[in-house]
């Protein structure tokens, strides 16, 4: 069920708990411990409503293909580009196609039945199982060598602020949907609060020490000792801070733009905001996993700043013929697909801490989508483009499926990721294991 | 101090023979030595026992040769000249010593600081939560149906309704909104069941503690954990759905759809003990603000000398207490807009942030700010042009690590009336000043001993004394850490942690009832023949109660009961898994209810298991095992309380036979004046400590000691005595006696205390400092 975290959880993030002990760990020491495998990571993003077939998927297979309209921004990264048709979400049960697109998605197993009534068939509850993003944090959680300060961080873009299928996609377990945090301030904080914190403290030590003395004076000699012990503890902390404040830090605390609101208009600025963040919080190593989630299954985001003013879920229903939606559904497609090339971009620019190359070198950005097509619900040839070269496969690629099950490539995310499964979700669809000609 | 001449010159004939025969292992002033004695001589027994002590056991190496007149003067010598508690105190004089705030004080200090800025709310007399309910399965002023108070929520609908002529079973909702209040500091667990979804906030009403809407699976049962400090209410809001959430069906579809059938249950489990559905005792239809909760931990304080008192530092705590700092600088930006009232646009954010910063520091440093101080503290951070947001987080972090907030007492300068205001709060409530404290001192209104005791009478009611009050007993009761008392199921069965747990509920409810009626009256503590039951318990020890009777005192039921003596919550906490233990009772007897000291024994003994000696009693076992000499110097007194409570067995049933055999709970008490009394049974027993003046003075030093958090002789060799009289003189009155307690301290500066203990020892006369003529010497 899902549970908000305690604020002690949040302290506990921050850091705070253990205010003097940090000086002594160098946060980003913990990542660089191990240079011998290389690091590799794993970003899900997420956008809703399906996508317009013929202005997305390449024509042709293999390493000659065309990007499509709605893929155009991927022109950049097209070597390092693989497209994933015919990858269904077989999963069926309880709950109506979007619940299920998207509590299955990374779950690759069925929703529990439940009180949540979809447009059709039976209402639904939560997925019954954790999803594979979580599956491979606690792997590398679970191993000194890629342990981080945080495992996987969870980002969302205006997702709307209840809890239901329809609005969470990471599960840490069975009827455990973890919420992502779409609030870039929230997450600066999660990621940043404490150094912040500690640069504070430090301001404010030496007016501690000052009056400590102004009242020392004037109290009893046998008192005085204690105080004079408070004195020296307080003198040992400043010592430490410095001390902490002189040793290389992976990168400076990034700035982010103050006060923009949670808005729909300002979705693209939060985009940017939270790209920027993960890329940060990779180049410190806070986490090996990171998720990115823009709105929701049935998101209604209103894309004015490209010209659209309906809602994207109420458009996606509209039928092929109607030219008109398939034009501003394509352009909201491209728009998402301008976010994974930024974050591409982004990733790209950024050298890899402690070894050659850059981030994206050592990163796989997997875009996907609840559905396949918005108007026909369908949960075939579900939408799954990867980006960048973290897990070895062979990139620069268009592939083409006769309609496996996304189990298996929920299977070769776990494998490529360094934790070999046999099977994830519902056993029934994970056939012959890992999806063939990936590598 | 002053003894007759014919005692002094016994005292002087006790020190020769002293010198010659005790000196060289036992040191001049009785410091011990390394070799043969290092334990200092000191203690608690009467000139009489250490005299038949001497004559028995000493000198070490020849017993025997130190007997009758010559035990007794050299009793009489080691007793005045160092032994006794007097002695100790005239050769160490304690002082009232500079003091930080006990871990207690600074969590109750923070909560209470933030609070100031939030609206106040009273815990009045309604019990119960507020309930409405709806006939649809969203909260719609037009559907609401039923306003009522429900005194606990523990509803079984099945295929029905709360109402079935206005509410159809197919879909309602209801929501319940006040108060729980919490009984101690820990983490609490609420539990929500429900067959249907349902939501619940418990102090933060922004962020549910439970969600629970989407009814998934066949979960039915919801747990969230969160950490509450004792003795406060907080906001309790639980939000409860019947039918589907998301797309709305069809009208034939509702009509063709089945009734699911419906529950709900609101419970929760206090710190160690077990689930139960929140008692109506806890709720109240009030809602009262979100309160502040240090989560930081804190290290435990020195609780060396009895009672938890803030005389030492360490790096952990100054790295606690940053940890802490930043926790509330954090928690207070984060919530600037409720607590400063300063929307985040407002033109005048910069000085609203300024004042409340001020009223922040000053209310910290319990007192008005110099204007060094203010500039030192407020002023400064607000200058440049920076962030004010930053500034308040920066100032508030200041002010929580100033030894101005950390320390009580340590303004420069001359004690004033902030500090009797302090002296006062911190007694009462382990917390800073309220409102109407500090406006009396700024007032002057806090000037004389009639002043103090008014305020203190003011402040008795509130819940942060019963707070203290009710932690106090469980120490003194020494179940505070709430014992581990599984039992041998084969030999108890039926005694699982449901009975535990109510155990507890039932020793909380019996002490409530004695400290907060209107004679409070201590000695019942030990002498009420009454037991609180509920229908679990009553059939578990044999009283006649419906199975599901909620909890009620039962009078005489089941027999032979006195207090806390024979609650049996304590009498299977001072018991094996098996067996009763009369000597963990008789220590209980002897520390807790008569305050002596026990050594250890000098070595670590297991008890003598029953098995292999079948043929003995359990009384029996344990004459058998602490009759050797070196064991009868404390269990001569210990195990003669203890016998007391032989007819209660392990979980503190009554028993006439043990094994077949006859129970004996038979013993004797020996005052300190060596007068022994014989008694039988846990009432006689009861009864003599009730009257005796030991168990007074016993209790009142131990609640001092809790309300002070200062030894009770740095404010003179009289203030016990003192105590003990007004305590007699108002019938033994617990809360009169806090309220004496606080009045004859809270006047007291620190320095005085020293001056007096100056000169008690430089061998001048001894006056009251504090009120002069009313005591004078002859």
């Amino acid at each position: 069920m899902a549970q908000g975290s305690t604020r002690r959880d949040f302290f506990r993030d921050l850091g705070i708990g253990a205010a003097a002990l940090p000086f002594l760990l160098n946060l980003p020491s913990l990542g660089f411990a191990n240079q011998a495998a290389r690091k590799k990571r794993l970003v899900v993003m997420f956008s809703p409503n399906g996508i317009v077939p013929k202005t997305f998927w390449p024509d042709d297979e293999g390493d000659k293909f065309a990007l499509k309209e709605s893929l155009k921004p991927l022109e950049p990264f097209r070597d390092r580009s693989l497209i994933l048709k015919g990858v269904c979400d077989k999963v069926r049960g309880d709950g109506d196609n979007h619940m299920r697109g998207m509590g299955c998605l990374l779950t690759g197993v069925e929703l529990f039945p439940g009180n949540i009534q979809g447009g059709s068939d039976t209402p639904a509850g939560w997925a019954s199982g954790l999803s594979i993003d979580q599956e491979i944090k606690n792997r590398l959680q679970a191993r000194p060598e890629t342990k981080t300060r945080f495992g996987s961080l969870e980002f969302g873009v205006m997702v709307p602020d209840r809890a239901d299928t329809w609005t969470r996609m990471v599960y840490a377990g069975p009827n455990k949907p973890l919420a992502p945090i779409d609030d870039p301030y929230q997450m600066f904080a999660k990621l940043y609060g404490q150094s912040k914190d500690r640069e504070t403290l430090k301001s404010i030590l030496d007016d501690v020490q000052d009056d400590l003395k102004k009242v020392s004076s004037k109290i009893s000699v046998e008192d005085r000792q204690l105080l004079d012990e408070h004195a020296t503890f307080v003198r040992e902390m400043e010592q430490e801070l410095k001390e902490s404040g002189n040793a290389k830090i992976g990168h400076p605390v990034p700035e982010i733009e103050p006060g923009v609101k949670e808005e729909n208009d300002n979705i693209p600025r939060i985009s940017k905001m939270q790209i920027d963040l993960m890329v940060h919080s990779f180049a410190a190593d806070f986490a090996r996993v990171a998720t990115m989630q823009y709105t929701n299954s049935v998101g209604g985001a209103r894309m004015r700043w490209l010209g659209v003013n309906e809602g994207h879920h109420e458009l996606s229903h509209n039928p092929d013929s109607d030219e008109k939606s398939q034009e501003k559904l394509t352009k909201i497609n491209k728009w998402y697909c301008e976010q994974l090339a930024y974050m591409a971009k982004r990733l790209a620019e950024t050298p890899e801490p402690g070894g050659g190359g850059s981030l994206l070198d050592n990163t796989m950005i997997v875009w996907t989508n609840e559905l396949g097509k918005g108007n026909s619900h369908t949960l075939e040839d579900i939408p799954f483009v990867l980006v960048g070269n973290g897990l070895d496969f062979k990139m620069g690629r268009s592939i083409k499926y006769p309609k496996l099950p996304h189990n298996r490539l929920l299977l070769s995310l776990a494998e490529g990721m360094g934790h070999p499964i046999k099977r994830f979700g519902n056993p029934n669809f994970c056939g012959d294991g890992p999806l063939p000609k990936l590598t | 101090m002053v003894a007759s001449s014919p005692a002094r010159s016994d005292e002087l004939a006790g020190e020769k023979v002293y010198r010659q025969k005790c000196a060289s292992c036992h040191g001049a002033a009785g410091e011990g030595t390394p070799e043969d004695f290092p334990r200092p001589l000191a203690g608690d027994k009467s000139i009489p026992q250490l005299a038949h002590l001497i004559a028995k056991t000493m000198p070490s190496d020849d017993p025997g040769t130190c007997v009758g007149e010559d035990a007794d003067k050299v009793a009489a010598f080691i007793y005045n000249a160092f032994y006794s508690k007097a002695a100790q105190a005239r050769q160490k004089p304690p002082r009232i010593e500079l003091s930080r705030l006990t871990v207690r004080q600074y969590r109750n200090s923070v909560t209470d600081l933030i609070e100031t800025f939030q609206p106040p709310a009273r815990w009045d007399d309604q019990r119960g939560l507020k309930a409405e309910y709806f006939k649809t399965r969203r909260f719609r002023d037009e559907s609401r149906v039923v306003e009522r108070i429900d005194g606990e929520v523990h509803f079984d609908y099945k295929l029905s309704s709360p109402d079935p002529a206005k509410i159809d079973p197919k879909e309602f909702s209801i929501r319940w909104r006040g108060s729980v209040l919490v009984p101690e500091t820990g983490e609490y667990e609420f539990v929500v069941r429900t067959e249907n979804s349902a939501r619940l906030w418990v102090n933060d009403l922004k962020r549910p503690l439970i969600d629970a809407s989407v009814k998934s699976g066949k979960d039915t049962e919801y747990r969230g954990t969160i950490r509450l400090l004792g003795g406060r209410p907080y906001a309790i809001r639980l939000e409860y759905f019947k039918g589907k959430d998301g797309v709305e069906d069809s009208k034939e579809k509702k009509a063709k759809a089945q009734v699911e059938p419906g529950s709900i249950s609101l419970e929760w489990k206090l710190p160690q003990q077990s689930v139960e559905v929140i008692p109506r005792r806890n709720l109240s239809p009030v809602s009262f603000p979100e309160t502040f909760v240090l989560d930081t931990p804190l290290p435990p304080d020195d609780r060396s000398v009895g009672y938890e008192r803030g005389t030492t530092v360490s790096k952990a705590w100054d790295q606690a207490t940053t940890d802490a700092a930043i926790e509330v600088a954090c928690y207070v930006t984060a919530h600037l807009r409720d607590l400063a009232g300063v929307a985040d646009n407002a033109s005048d954010r910069k000085a609203k942030l300024r004042d409340f910063t001020l009223r922040f520091a000053e209310r910290a440093f319990r007192r008005p700010l110099t204007d060094d101080l203010k500039q030192r503290y407020v002023d400064r951070h607000f200058a440049d042009g920076r962030d004010p947001e930053l500034a308040v987080k920066r100032a508030v972090m200041l002010v929580l690590k100033s030894p101005r907030f950390l320390y009580r007492e340590i303004n420069e300068g001359q004690s004033d009336s902030y500090d009797i205001a302090s002296r006062i709060s911190f007694g009462l409530w382990d917390s800073l000043p309220d409102r109407a404290l500090l406006d009396a001192a700024k007032a002057g209104q806090l000037l004389t001993r009639e002043q103090v005791a008014r305020q203190a009478e003011r402040m008795m009611p509130d819940l942060r004394t019963h707070a203290k009050v009710r932690e106090f007993f469980l120490q003194w009761l020494r179940v505070e850490q709430v014992p581990d008392i599984s039992k041998d199921p084969k030999l108890y069965p039926g005694f699982d942690k449901a009975i535990v747990s109510d155990l507890r509920t039932s020793l909380d409810l019996f002490l409530n009832d004695v400290i907060w009626s209107e004679s409070a009256d201590f000695r019942q503590i030990l002498l009420a023949d009454t037991l609180y039951l509920n229908g679990r318990l009553a059939k578990f020890y044999g009283a006649d109660l419906p199975p599901d009777a909620p909890f009620k005192k039962v009078s005489r039921e089941p027999r032979d009961r006195a207090g806390v003596l024979s609650h049996p919550y304590l009498m299977a906490t001072f018991a094996y898994t098996a067996t009763s233990s009369p000597i963990h009772r008789g220590v209980f007897v002897s520390r807790s209810v008569l305050g002596r000291s026990l050594r250890p024994p000098p070595e670590a003994i297991a008890p003598l298991a029953p098995d292999l000696h079948a043929g003995l009693s359990t009384r029996e076992r344990v004459t058998l095992q602490t009759k050797p000499t070196v064991c009868m110097s404390c269990h001569g007194m210990i195990n003669p309380l203890g016998f007391g409570m032989e007819s209660f067995d392990a979980v503190g049933r009554f028993r006439k036979v043990e094994q077949g055999r006859a129970i004996d709970a038979s013993g004797s008490y020996e005052a300190p004046s060596g007068e022994v009394t014989k008694y039988a049974g846990a009432r006689e027993l009861a009864g003599l400590l009730a009257a005796s003046e030991e168990t007074h003075s016993a209790f009142i030093e131990q609640l001092f000691h809790n309300v002070v958090k200062q030894p009770i002789r740095a404010y003179g060799p009289y203030e016990l005595a003192e105590l003990r009289s007004s305590f007699v003189a108002n019938g033994f009155h617990i809360r009169k006696l806090m309220v004496e307690i606080v009045a004859s301290t809270a006047l007291v500066p620190r320095d005085a205390g020293r001056k007096v203990a100056d000169r008690a020892t430089s061998g001048g006369q001894v006056d009251r400092f504090r009120s002069p003529g009313v005591f004078s010497e002859n």
